[in-house]
């Protein structure tokens, strides 16, 4: 057990007499009546309510992606067994995801890191806490003379009191460094959204809609929220059955699950948009909703030639502009694969001018309600953000770098020499659960609590409904005695550097604390101070009903350029498309076995990377399943098998992105390869940010094969079997069955 | 049980049919519904099913020889008639496949050693204890939901301390041994403890498998089929879908209800709900 | 309630054989020795931490079972007495506080240390035997005697010091008592079994 002070103010879980390493097991060993050999574990002075055999159920917050949804862990004998949805939370409903049900294997995980490293003579070596904290104190205490530019914080996306945390300790400093990086930055296509639709990033409001038309949005996968959003997707399919189509170059999550799913070229989606405007506009109910210079530019996206750039069949631009006609109130999304380009500011402004022309703003589109607490919201990510880091390091102007919760080393495109620009950097700190590649060259590793195992707030940058703060509490004591809180690291910092306002908090948990019940006005609570903390532990959310607010829609900032081919280098004849697993997402999840073991839902490949491949393609490069391919960039490249792939755009390729870990332990290394490495140095013209889907590539047969583990089998078809039976929509009496969803 | 006993009982111990109305004055029936229209196939429920049954990961290796311990899997199906070269452009077709629970099941009957066994509440139990791994039992499962222990997982698939996760209500099944979804046996049994401690039934909602209570789009729905009121009940009944018939005679049409191979006569316990698709999209 | 086994006659014929192997359980004891009902399986002599005297708690002075071992009427598994529970009453006997086992008991207490008790009743881990149901059942239901009610699987207790193994805990024997015909209450004639199906107790 730890020190006292950190069991008091953990009241709720005090299990004292127990300790976690000698919690008793299940199944291993005996199978005959003994007496005299186990020990039983008993307890010295627990709380009332804990009962040997009987599993409590604790609310917290999830941190496994910054949706922020509201989960209940399963404690028993001071253990967290497992995590569920949180009903009182209205971001999750009560629901989880298969990443939130991995979170207990962040914190169990073999390779966690469990004393501080420190690096001397060239090698990371373990130490002590005392030590560490000299060093920290020595470079970053209150002696410190870095300001400004010369200290920064790289985080991955982090709300809440954490990020307020961090915040305070950069003001100390004088500096407003903290770069947030996250390789799957949505940021162009927020871009687009606030400058179109008037918020970056607008409720979408998926089950009052008859008709969604996603341009590669895979709000059921990847995207943002998904366990909110799937919960809507499952009202939009009850009577009256909304319809969803798709048009992507690579099939997603959500793509698999449409009416309709349209393959084009990458990059085109924007001209596709403009098709299906153009064909919109032609009728006289929708003229008026866009100025006359678009409409006249317009002219020239006749479905032929939309057709011809796009590669999709040139009746599709009717039919799927006839739909939205005929389906109102409809919604249109623009995903990464249309951001991730050169034109992608372009691309999904044209996509969301399609709502703008339909008038589903305030219907389908809303803004969010506004927040209380703006400085607590999760704040972007953005690819920008870290090239500018990378060269404040290469300049030699940052002295000190903290990282938490970013992988750049990783997940940072292969042209950006972002290790070497590390390199120049004096004090460079990770503090992490287990150490990766970052991690492995920084001078000092700090072992962190797990999620599970530490206080926190978290603030979505998407709401849903309303506004809800999730609140992160402890589910179990430490598992080990030398980790520590994220937030008692940075505060123990802070105390030296500014010890007048920082010494009334002993801890996180006090500044947490403080922070919440200070709040407790514009939760309207009557409760006392205490009260109102303990019920926010209890039910695991702050609540606060707010209506949403319009949008400001705006068509003129869309730019009709004309329509125009892509020219094709034939050095590099195939588009490269990155996918986004909805489990491993930008790789840190690669070290959770259950999710490595966990089929990809659409190829069933377990444990590896692999090319996916249109079969036609295949057919006349005389490929199969199993050989082993060079995908090849401008940039680098990639060895991996091919997997034949029907739902990919045949000029296309595509790789999953999130494995080939070097140093990220047992579970994550030599697993697959890294496509973020192969990535080409194009920009989105408007915004900056990575082109993610602007690669191409040249595949070469290497001439070897092998086995791909995968867990379909010897066919993709049902041969008549009626395993998964469809019917037609109008076929389906789905407004004689009640609705079964939990509403 | 002494063979007196069995000779006196035999022919309530032998191989039956479901018959209709079979569990009206039975407690409890356990029974699924699972909406493939409301499936995603996001694996949320696949991921809830290791978390709460104690699955072990087999690693590439052993998956690659199709070892792998999944009790529920998600299966993807390419459109029928679809040739590969063509484009999905209804989408990919997901199929959540677990035991089915039959009623009438063929791997009980071939079990050597009667491991394998129906449950008064219509289960098919699988005591590992018994288990001898002759393996007939997954030879003749023709939704091949039944997972056998090549290794002794024990020592492998729980490195320190990933052990200390493991759920104390289900046993670490150790090599040699046949597994499979149990519906979440161990959360239905508490359930009834507790019920029976306060003289009642177990309500609807009071308890469901852990896939159930994952699922982001509430995709599957569970419960007891003996009480009429149940969630399930009204939804195998709205689909007039009888349990112990293999043909269904449906009075109505635009019913999506099915169940899989009921041809085989295997009687299973999760009903499907046919996916949708727009035909005009 | 109705329900019906599947099996084949191979299934029967082993069955048959199986029970018979069950019954001359020989585990934990020295083997011939006889627990109290006539099973084959006492338990051996197990050597605890402390010495504690059942016999003076519930025999001398007569402290219902329950007033110590208080999960078993509320969860699956009785656990063990939390330590507090000892020192409620300890910190107040003076008389017996130069005791050597007493000052055993307040030197874990100091340490706030847990009694690294052996386990006496220990079954397989595949095997869900529910404290809770039986006593829920028996005392409370039927309102039998405490003593008697846990004296159905722990033997008389009152007499010993440290507790040992006199039942033979194994599933034949389970079955001989869940196959009786139980009065359902005082007061109600009706009989019942306890349940008879194999994922009741294999987990």
């Amino acid at each position: 057990m730890s020190g006292s002070n950190t069991i008091d103010r953990r009241d709720f879980l005090r299990v004292l007499g127990i300790s976690g390493a000698a919690a008793t097991l299940a199944g291993c060993g005996n199978t005959a009546i003994e007496s005299g050999v186990e020990k039983v574990q008993s307890y010295v002075q627990p709380e009332d309510f804990v009962v040997p055999g009987v599993g409590v159920y604790y609310a917290s917050t999830c941190a496994q992606c910054g949706s922020g949804c509201g989960v209940m862990g399963r404690v028993r004998e001071g253990r967290i067994l497992k995590l569920e949805g949180n009903t009182h939370s209205v971001i999750s409903g009560g629901k989880i995801c298969a990443l939130g049900q991995a979170a207990v294997q962040v914190h169990y995980n073999p390779d966690r890191l469990t004393t501080p490293l420190m690096r001397e003579g060239g090698e990371l070596k373990p130490t002590t806490w005392d030590k560490a904290m000299a060093t920290l104190t020595a470079r970053l205490g209150g002696e410190s003379t870095l300001k400004g530019a010369q200290i920064a914080f790289l985080t991955g996306e982090v709300s809440g009191h954490q990020k307020a945390l961090i915040g305070n300790f950069l003001d100390s400093f004088n500096s407003t460094h903290h770069v947030v990086y996250d390789a799957l930055s949505t940021a162009t296509g927020q871009a687009a959204s606030k400058a179109v639709l008037g918020a970056a990033q607008p409720l979408l409001q998926i089950d009052k809609a008859t008709l969604i038309l996603s341009f590669g949005n895979d709000f059921l996968g990847a995207g943002v929220s998904p366990v909110h959003m799937a919960a809507q997707y499952a009202r939009f399919r009850k009577a009256p059955r909304g319809t969803l189509i798709q048009i992507e170059p690579r099939m997603t999550l959500t793509g698999a699950n449409a009416d309709r799913w349209y393959a084009l070229k990458p990059g085109t989606e924007g001209v596709f948009a403009l098709g299906l405007a153009h064909a919109l506009l032609e009728h006289g109910q929708f003229a008026k909703t866009v100025p006359a210079p678009i409409v006249a530019a317009l002219k020239e996206y006749d479905k032929e030639t939309v057709s011809g750039i796009t590669g999709v069949h040139a009746d599709a631009i009717p039919h799927v502009a006839g739909m939205l006609m005929e389906h109102t109130p409809s919604l249109v999304l623009s995903g990464p694969s249309a951001e991730g380009q050169v034109n992608g500011a372009q691309n999904a402004a044209a996509i969301l001018l399609l709502n703008v022309i339909l008038g589903n703003a305030g219907k389908t589109l809303q803004g969010q309600a506004s927040h209380p607490f703006p400085q607590l919201i999760a704040s972007a990510g953005s690819y920008a953000a870290l090239t500018q880091l990378n060269n404040s390091m290469a300049s030699g102007q940052c002295q000190a770098l903290l990282i938490a919760g970013s992988n750049p080393i990783f997940s940072a495109p292969g042209f950006l020499p972002f290790a070497k620009s590390m390199e120049k950097v004096p004090f460079k700190v990770a503090l992490v659960t287990q150490v990766d590649e970052t991690a492995a060259q920084c001078d000092l590793v700090l072992p962190l609590h797990s999620p599970l195992e530490a206080f926190g707030s978290h603030v979505s940058s998407y709401q849903p409904r309303g506004v809800e703060i999730g609140i992160q509490q402890p589910l179990m004591e430490g598992l080990y005695p030398d980790t520590r809180a994220f937030g008692d690291i940075v505060l123990d910092l802070l105390r030296q550097r500014e010890p007048k306002n920082y010494k009334a908090f002993p801890d996180y948990y006090a500044y947490l604390k403080l922070a919440i019940t200070k709040a407790r006005p514009v939760f309207k609570s009557k409760l006392s101070d205490d009260d109102f903390w303990e019920d926010a532990l209890r039910s695991g959310v702050l609540q606060l009903d707010a209506a949403p607010t319009a949008l400001k829609t705006n068509a003129s900032v869309v730019v009709v350029s004309k329509p125009e081919k892509h020219v094709i280098d034939v050095r590099y004849p195939f588009y490269f498309v990155p996918s986004v697993r909805a489990d491993l997402r930008d790789g840190r999840h690669a070290n959770l076995p259950w999710l490595q073991e966990s089929p990809d839902s659409l190829t069933t490949i377990v444990w590896d990377s692999w090319v996916e491949i249109h079969p036609s393609t295949a057919a006349e490069m005389q490929i199969r399943e199993g050989d082993i391919l060079e995908v090849q960039s401008a940039s680098g490249s990639v060895r991996a098998k091919a997997y034949l792939f029907p739902g990919l755009q045949p000029d296309t390729v595509s790789m999953p992105l999130g494995q080939g870990h070097t140093a990220y332990g047992r579970y994550a290394n030599g697993m697959g390869v890294n496509p973020f490495k192969i990535l080409n140095p194009l920009f989105d013209a408007q915004t900056g940010e990575l082109a993610t889907h602007a690669t191409r590539v040249v595949i070469k047969k290497t001439g070897e094969h092998e086995l791909m583990v995968k867990d379909e089998g010897a066919t993709n078809l049902q041969q008549g079997r009626k395993l998964v039976a469809t019917v037609a929509a109008d076929q389906a009496e789905l407004a004689k069955e009640t609705s079964h969803v939990v509403e | 049980m002494s063979l007196s006993n069995l000779i006196k009982n035999w022919s309530s111990l032998r191989v039956k049919r479901p018959y209709q109305d079979q569990y009206k004055n039975a407690d409890y029936k356990w029974g699924m519904v699972i909406d493939l229209d409301s499936c995603t196939g996001c694996n949320a429920c696949t991921t809830a099913c290791y978390a709460e049954n104690n699955l072990p990961v087999v690693g590439k290796e052993s998956f690659s020889k199709g070892q792998a311990m999944h009790w529920l899997r998600i299966e993807r199906y390419w459109g029928e008639g679809t040739e590969l070269a063509q484009f999905p452009d209804h989408g990919a077709q997901f199929l959540p496949m677990m035991c089915q629970q039959c009623e009438s099941a063929p791997c009980e009957v071939v079990c050597p050693v009667g491991a394998t066994h129906h449950t008064p509440d219509g289960l098919n139990s699988q005591v590992y204890n018994r288990c001898i791994g002759s393996r007939y039992c997954s030879a003749n499962c023709p939704y091949k939901v039944r997972y056998f222990n090549w290794w002794q997982y024990p020592e492998r698939a729980w490195p320190n301390p990933l052990e200390k996760q493991l759920n104390p209500d289900v046993t670490v099944r150790s090599k040699g041994v046949m597994e499979k979804c149990t519906f979440c046996v161990q959360r239905l049994t508490a359930a009834k403890n507790q019920a029976r401690t306060d003289g009642r039934r177990v309500a609807d909602g009071e308890v469901t498998t852990a896939c159930a209570q994952a699922c982001p789009t509430s995709a599957i729905t569970f419960g007891n089929m003996a009480d009429s009121q149940s969630q399930v009940a009204k939804i195998w009944a709205r689909q007039q879908v009888e349990l112990a018939s293999d043909k269904q005679d449906k009075k109505d049409e635009g019913l999506r209800g099915y169940r899989i191979f009921e041809e085989l006569r295997t009687y299973p316990s999760v009903l499907y709900l046919e996916r949708v698709r727009n035909s005009d999209a | 309630m109705k329900f019906y086994i599947n099996a084949t006659l191979a299934f029967a014929m082993l069955l048959c054989t199986a029970v018979v192997l069950a019954e001359p359980f020989v585990s934990g004891g020295a083997i011939g020795s006889q627990t109290d009902d006539g099973y084959n399986a006492l338990g051996p002599v197990v050597v605890q931490p402390i010495e504690f005297p059942h016999n003076t708690h519930a025999g001398t002075m007569g402290i219902n079972c329950m007033y110590c071992h208080t999960y078993a009427r509320r969860s699956a598994v009785s656990g063990i007495p939390r330590l507090d529970k000892c020192m409620g009453c300890h910190n107040l006997i003076e008389s017996v506080k130069d005791k050597p086992r007493i000052k055993q008991l307040f030197a874990y207490w100091e340490k706030k240390e847990a009694i690294p008790w052996l386990k006496v009743h220990d079954l397989p881990d595949f095997v869900r035997f529910n404290h809770e149901r039986h006593i829920q059942r028996f005392y409370f239901k039927d309102g039998r005697p405490v003593r008697e009610v846990c004296g159905y699987c722990h033997g008389d207790v009152a007499s010993m010091t440290t507790a040992r193994r006199v039942k033979a805990l194994s599933m034949g024997w389970c079955i001989s008592c869940h196959q009786k015909d139980h009065q359902e209450s005082a007061t109600n004639l009706k009989t019942s079994n306890g349940p008879n199906d194999c994922w009741q107790c294999h987990k």
